[in-house]
C-alpha cells in the first residue's frame, strides 16, 4: 500500500519520533480546545505531513464516525502517515498531556471555592481557541475551486450549525451529492 | 466496592465511545445521565465543574471521562475511563479508515475526497458556530474568537497559546469590570 502520495507534491516525510512530539506538543497545550485548528497548523502548514484537501476529507470521515472527532483525526493521519504504529503513537502521544492535565486541573479546582472569575476567564480562552477552528474553515473556504463546493459547504453550515440539525443525516444526504459533483466535473476535465 | 466501580467505569463508557457519533459533545448529556442520575457517582453540581473544567484543560473535550473516573476511583478509575471511552471508537475508526485508504490511488477515492473535503470545512465552520453558541454566544465570546483568527491569519508565526491565553486574560478582566454581560 502506498501510503504517502499526495497530489501535492511538496508534502514532506513524518517520522515517528516527530509524530510522538508533534502530537504531545498539541494535546498538552490546546487549553480551551480548538484542537483540529492545532492540527492542521502542523500537520498542513507546519510540517507540511497531510495535503489541505486530504485533511479536509479525513475530517469528515473522523466526524461521521463515533468518537471525539480530532481523536479519530490523529488516528488517521497516523495511519496515512506511518501505518498500524504511526496511528499508535499519534493517539498515545495525544491523549497523554491532557490525561494529566485534566487531572491537575481537578485537583487545583477542588481547592479553589468560588470560582465565577476563573470560569469566566476559561470562557474566553474557549473563545480564543475557536478562532483556530475559524482559521481552518477559512483555508478550506479559500481553497475551494468551483462555486458548487462553496454550496454545499453553506448547505452543511446552515443544516448543522445554525438549524441544528443532527449531523449524521445531514452528511448522509449531503456528502453523496457533493461527490457526485466532484465526479461529474472529473470526467469533464478528461475530456 | 472498588472493583463494581471500576467495571461500572467501563460498563458505562464503552457504549459511548461506540454511538458518539459527531464529536464527543454528542454523548455529554447521555453521560451526564448515567453518572449523576443511574450510578450516582457524582451530584449535577459536581458534573456541571467537571464538565467546564475538562473544556478548559488541554485536549479533546471528552477528558470529561478521564475527570469523572479520577473523582470516582482515583488513578486507576481515570485510566480505566480512559481506555473504555478512547480505544473503541479508535479501532472502529482505524478500522475503517485503513479499509478505505487501500484504494487510495483508485479515481473514486480520489473522488471521494475531493467530494468529502467540502463537507469537512462545512462542518468545522458549523462546529464554531455550535461552541460559541453553548459558550453563552455572547458579544464578548464572539469578538475574541474573531480576534484570535484575525491574529492567526495575519501573524502565522504567532504561538497560539499566547492567543489562547489572552483571550481568557480579556475575559478575566472584562469579568472583574461588569462587563461579562457583555
Amino acid at each position: 500500500m502506498d501510503m504517502n502520495t499526495d497530489s501535492g507534491s511538496s508534502l514532506r516525510p513524518a517520522t515517528l519520533p516527530a509524530l510522538f512530539l508533534t502530537c504531545l506538543r498539541i494535546g498538552a497545550l490546546s487549553f480551551g480546545g480548538g484542537l483540529s485548528g492545532w492540527l492542521h497548523r502542523e500537520f498542513v502548514h507546519g510540517k507540511k505531513w497531510i495535503g489541505e484537501d486530504d485533511f479536509a476529507s479525513t475530517m469528515a470521515i473522523a466526524q461521521m464516525l463515533p468518537g471525539a472527532n480530532v481523536v479519530n483525526l490523529v488516528v488517521c493521519m497516523g495511519e496515512q502517515l506511518r501505518g498500524p504504529l504511526g496511528a499508535a503513537t499519534c493517539l498515545f502521544g495525544f491523549l497523554i498531556g491532557p490525561f494529566f492535565a485534566v487531572i491537575a486541573f481537578g485537583a487545583m479546582a477542588a481547592r479553589i471555592g468560588d470560582a465565577t472569575a476563573f470560569e469566566s476567564g476559561l470562557v474566553g480562552v474557549a473563545a480564543a481557541a475557536t478562532g483556530l477552528l475559524i482559521v481552518v474553515g477559512w483555508h478550506g473556504v479559500r481553497r475551494s475551486r468551483h462555486w458548487p463546493q462553496l454550496v454545499v459547504m453553506a448547505a452543511v453550515i446552515l443544516a448543522v450549525g445554525v438549524m441544528e440539525w443532527p449531523l449524521l443525516p445531514v452528511v448522509a444526504l449531503v456528502a453523496p451529492i457533493s461527490v457526485a459533483i466532484a465526479w461529474k466535473r472529473r470526467s469533464v476535465d478528461a475530456r | 466496592m472498588r472493583d463494581d466501580v471500576l467495571i461500572g467505569l467501563v460498563t458505562v463508557f464503552v457504549p459511548f465511545s461506540l454511538i458518539s457519533i459527531g464529536g464527543g459533545g454528542s454523548i455529554v448529556a447521555g453521560i451526564q445521565n448515567e453518572v449523576v442520575n443511574t450510578h450516582g457517582w457524582l451530584t449535577s453540581k459536581e458534573f456541571v465543574e467537571i464538565f467546564a473544567l475538562s473544556r478548559a484543560a488541554p485536549g479533546p473535550g471528552t477528558m470529561l471521562a478521564t475527570l469523572i473516573g479520577w473523582t470516582v476511583a482515583g488513578w486507576t478509575g481515570a485510566l480505566i475511563a480512559s481506555l473504555s471511552l478512547f480505544l473503541p471508537s479508535s479501532l472502529l475508526c482505524y478500522t475503517v479508515f485503513r479499509l478505505s485508504n487501500a484504494h487510495r490511488e483508485r479515481p473514486w477515492h480520489k473522488t471521494m475526497r475531493e467530494g468529502l473535503a467540502p463537507v469537512g470545512t462545512g462542518l468545522i465552520i458549523a462546529g464554531v458556530i455550535s461552541i460559541l453558541r453553548v459558550t453563552g454566544g455572547s458579544a464578548s465570546s464572539i469578538g475574541i474568537a474573531l480576534a484570535s483568527a484575525m491574529l492567526l491569519l495575519s501573524f502565522p508565526r504567532l504561538s497560539p497559546l499566547a492567543i489562547i491565553l489572552a483571550g481568557g486574560a480579556v475575559a478575566w478582566g472584562l469579568h472583574e469590570y461588569g462587563l461579562s454581560a457583555l
